[in-house]
């Protein structure tokens, strides 16, 4: 290489790197750091569920609306407890169980999904006319309570999927109960929890793979930004598996992956759903935060059934029913009595 | 030439160690070979880190950095030995605060730089290096509050261009280096989820559609940095470096930042194979085991 083609080289690439080094110094990636004000912390609110929330469409909200009336109520020195509160109301409008607001003193709740309806279930006469006493009566393991009934049926209580479940301890109860007509699980009052679980407990009840919903994501910020459906398929456990009758016991506070628990179990043979209709909350919550520090969780990937419908208000029973005062009176549950004359026919 | 004076001393030293050596392995290392000169250098520092990841929050974290990097370099038998090799090694943990300091991250990342620099001589004692680098980075950032997106996973491998200029100069009797090195990626791929997507829908689901992403200087805009300085400190040469690590990346509308200033100190060790994979062992007599 001759010294003026050396020399050409060398000052070709001195300016190759400064132009790349100019080009990447100036295009900084930032997001908007709003202010840590009233005002700030609002616009942040808006802003994350405006570009995350997933269901504006399907339940017909109107959010441009929904900043009109609430940026109104914010005031430069309001306390952090009245803007706590104003954030709190305008999150209630998505009528969404999965929407929390968090501070260091309180969590937004919305509970209309339940609150407006029938409990049908008394604890009381579950565990002390059904399952009895925990040291002579039934076993736990994992979180679930389970037990043979006189009638040779066996009952499940599973009161939270965010107990984790192990392949193990499921083993141990299938076999316990395989002696038995039929089996009860009972996830009344169950507000969910992980979704694993309660795929770990479906397998139980398959032999086949089965399409059992689909979920989709946000691509962008559009509100109408998804992904096409991806299938959720279940697929049988290779350890113990109910081959008999299931029913399955519901009622408006089964939400979240008690949700998803219900509509996997529906699409499966043997299985009946019992009770009322399940509160919803379909869609997988992520979570974000404001300049005060405050943490808001809202849905944000919608899980649909195997049809591709929306299941985020709920699935209903194949058999609709609901606690009667008469049986509440005699200390029975109507529910359980009901699902053992299904069983045992 | 100073830099050559002290690479001769150096050599001279190992020479001297031949002579201890028997007379069959003499006749293959009697003769100083530059691409078995290595430059080594363990380096530990601290600085500061802001941390952006829109997946996770969209607050700045700001904090702590921790690293370590280990970096040698030689000269190649490539482009009549005037081609050196860099590997360099790193790897960071940081620590940080949301602004209103009431959550943190932990975020770690480890860094592999392999590659190759032109070296072109502009006159004794100064010198520019222009190269590519293989640049292979994994790690995280776990957000201390999050639910169902707690974290987000760093994969990425990109090729780099690189440039250096390195500096010799004394003060009084003391000899000094002057070391500045710019890498930037200029293409790659990246692994990054999509917008709203949950890692559940990626890994136990299976949904792995548009989750490697290739990138350049438009959605990943990323250069590192580093200025060193090798003083003559009793008989050990050290090494202080300021290190830029300046990350980012707009992929599936998920914007990141890394920005790490970060302070580094180690011990600069000149070494001179004497054992190549073609060459003879030294006899166990001379082995340090």
């Amino acid at each position: 290489m001759s010294l003026s083609s050396y020399n050409i080289m060398k000052n070709k690439i001195i300016l190759l790197l400064l132009i790349i080094s100019n080009l990447t110094i100036q295009s900084c990636i930032d997001g908007e750091q709003y202010d840590n004000t009233p005002q700030g912390n609002f616009e942040q609110l808006w802003t994350t569920i405006d570009e995350h929330y997933c269901f504006f469409d399907y339940k017909n909200i109107n959010w441009d609306s929904i900043h009109t009336v609430f940026s109104k109520k914010i005031e430069t020195s309001m306390s952090n407890k009245d803007l706590f509160d104003v954030l709190s109301d305008m999150l209630y409008t998505l009528k969404d169980g999965h929407v929390n607001l968090i501070s260091s003193y309180q969590c937004s709740y919305y509970d209309a999904w339940y609150q407006d309806y029938p409990h049908n279930f008394d604890e009381d006469i579950v565990n002390d006319d059904y399952l009895g006493k925990a040291s002579t009566d039934y076993y736990t393991t994992s979180g679930i309570k389970y037990k043979i009934f006189d009638d040779n049926i066996g009952y499940m209580r599973y009161e939270s999927f965010a107990n984790d479940v192990g392949n193990g301890n499921l083993d141990e109860i299938l076999e316990y109960l395989a002696i038995c007509n039929g089996l009860i699980i009972d996830v009344r009052d169950n507000s969910g929890g992980t979704i694993t679980n309660a795929t770990k407990i479906a397998q139980r009840f398959t032999n086949e793979k089965l399409l059992i919903g689909y979920i989709e994501h946000k691509t962008g910020t559009g509100h109408n930004n998804f992904s096409s459906p991806t299938a959720i398929n279940l697929k049988p456990s290779n350890s113990v598996r109910w081959q008999k009758k299931v029913v399955v016991l519901t009622n408006r506070r089964c939400f979240s992956a008690t949700n998803y628990f219900v509509n996997t179990m529906r699409y499966l043979a043997n299985v009946t759903i019992l009770g009322d209709t399940t509160g919803g909350g379909s869609g997988l919550p992520f979570s974000s935060e404001l300049p005060n520090g405050w943490t808001v969780r809202f849905s944000s990937s919608p899980i649909l059934d195997a049809d591709k419908n929306q299941i985020e208000f709920g699935i209903e029973p194949d058999i609709k029913i609901d606690l009667s005062t008469g049986d509440t009176m005699n200390h029975l549950d109507t529910m359980i009595e009901t699902a053992r004359k299904l069983l045992n026919k | 030439m100073k830099r050559n004076n002290f690479l001769e001393r150096l050599i001279g030293e190992f020479l001297f160690l031949f002579l201890l050596i028997p007379q069959q392995i003499q006749a293959q290392t009697d003769t100083v070979k530059t691409n078995r000169y290595i430059m080594r250098t363990m380096m530990y520092g601290i600085g500061t880190s802001n941390i952006y990841d829109s997946y996770l929050s969209p607050q700045n974290y700001k904090g702590i950095d921790f690293r370590i990097s280990r970096e040698a370099m030689r000269f190649t038998k490539r482009g009549k030995g005037k081609v050196s090799s860099q590997n360099f090694l790193q790897a960071n943990f940081s620590y940080t605060h949301n602004r209103a300091n009431n959550n943190n991250t932990i975020s770690g990342l480890i860094n592999w730089n392999y590659g190759y620099h032109h070296q072109f001589p502009i006159s004794e004692n100064f010198k520019l290096l222009a190269g590519g680098l293989l640049d292979m980075n994994g790690g995280f950032v776990y957000n201390l509050q999050n639910t169902n997106n707690p974290a987000s996973a760093r994969a990425f491998i990109n090729m780099d261009v690189s440039g250096m200029a390195i500096w010799h100069f004394k003060i009084k009797q003391y000899s000094f280096v002057l070391r500045y090195q710019l890498n930037i990626p200029v293409i790659g791929i990246m692994f990054s989820p999509q917008y709203d997507e949950s890692y559940y829908e990626i890994f136990t689901l299976g949904n792995t559609s548009n989750i490697i992403k290739l990138t350049s200087p438009y959605n990943q805009p990323s250069l590192r940095q580093m200025l060193s300085l090798d003083a003559p400190i009793g008989h050990s040469r050290i090494r202080f470096s300021y290190l830029a690590d300046m990350e980012q990346s707009r992929i599936n509308n998920i914007k990141t930042h890394t920005y790490s200033h970060v302070f580094m100190v180690g011990i600069v060790r000149s070494l001179y194979l004497i054992h190549s994979k073609r060459g003879k062992p030294l006899p166990p007599s001379l082995r340090v085991y």
